[in-house]
């Protein structure tokens, strides 16, 4: 195995912890306001719109309504009541599926 | 609930990953494997790094030639996202010590923050993390191990349909939270769109860093408690 290579490995497992490990560190010097426990309390739900949209629709490069038919139909799923979110995504997948086999 | 349970809660509740995460790492090792990365380097990043898009990334880089510096500094801009998603994480892992907070961190990623931060609150403890984590982790080292060894092992319309999984599973843990609460559901809203636009002037990994933190910021003063209710 060639030394540049574990080097980028240790690297890169290196800065990806650091930014994981740093708020275990320090959370217990740390004494949030309201505000900003509000704030963090609202980041999971502004990730998670950015995380899903606009990169849904590149699911498949080249067919966007790939992205988007799997997120309405997972969506729709959704809406219903404890709805299992294991269940949403098979459906989601199976629908796919199901549209590149129509395609 | 004993360690015990909530581990097993961790277990159960991370199974959705499993779809999205084992065909991405079999898509990650055919990368490495194309950019000249032995079946061993290819699984070592897996199991010290654990971050999807940054082993793309770099593999993606070091097929163009990059240096080691330029993938370093690019994976790190790239997590940096996860500073703010531990820090959620571990703000609520209340009665644990130091060293737990710092092995579950190792395992935070889009996917265990979002599961893990949309939790009812009783049920966050560490030890729910790390079963969550551990079947993360194994399913990422797994689907790398399998893509390092036998890249054609799923049939091309599979792979192409896991691609929807992991947007799925972040629609079905938002859209709970956000069908009772008009304001949340306008905030995420809101939020995809300045993500959108952001991205039209910066590099996405920045775009989404920037469009969670000032869309959150907005959201303290915009939405009301209901946000707390509307969890069940």
């Amino acid at each position: 195995m060639n030394t540049n290579m574990i080097f980028l490995i240790l690297g890169m497992a290196l800065v990806t912890y650091i930014p994981r490990a740093l708020p275990a560190v320090i959370i217990d010097k740390m004494k949030f306001s309201p505000k900003v426990e509000k704030f963090l309390s609202l980041i999971p739900y502004t990730a998670m719109a950015a995380l899903i949209f606009p990169g849904v629709l590149t699911v498949d490069a080249n067919l966007w309504y790939i992205g988007v038919i799997g997120g309405i139909v997972a969506i729709l799923l959704s809406l219903i009541k404890k709805m299992p979110v294991a269940a949403v995504v098979v459906v989601s997948v199976v629908a796919d599926m199901l549209l590149y086999t129509v395609i | 609930m004993s360690k015990k349970q909530q581990y097993c809660l961790g277990l159960r509740t991370g199974l959705p990953v499993i779809l999205g995460f084992v065909p991405v790492g079999i898509a990650y090792a055919i990368m490495a494997g194309q950019a000249g990365l032995t079946v061993a380097e290819t699984i070592q990043m897996s199991v010290f790094v654990f971050a999807g898009a940054s082993q793309m990334m770099a593999v993606g880089m070091l097929a163009q030639g990059a240096g080691v510096v330029a993938i370093l500094l690019a994976t790190f801009i790239l997590n940096l996202r996860h500073l703010i998603m531990s820090t959620c994480a571990v703000n609520r892992m209340k009665r644990t010590t130091t060293g737990f907070r710092l092995l579950a961190m190792f395992g935070v990623t889009d996917e265990s923050f979002a599961i893990y931060t949309t939790m009812e609150e009783e049920n966050c403890s560490v030890w729910f993390f790390l079963g969550l984590i551990t079947v993360t982790y194994s399913s990422w080292v797994a689907g790398t191990t399998i893509g390092a060894f036998a890249s054609g092992i799923l049939p091309q319309l599979v792979t192409d349909s896991l691609g929807i999984a992991l947007y799925a599973m972040f629609i079905a843990l938002l859209i709970p939270n956000v069908k009772h609460n008009f304001r949340l559901g306008l905030l995420v809203v809101m939020t995809a769109l300045v993500n959108m636009g952001l991205q039209q002037v910066m590099a996405s990994s920045w775009a989404l860093i920037v469009a969670t933190l000032v869309c959150a910021a907005l959201g303290a003063f915009l939405v009301d408690e209901k946000a707390e209710e509307a969890k069940q």
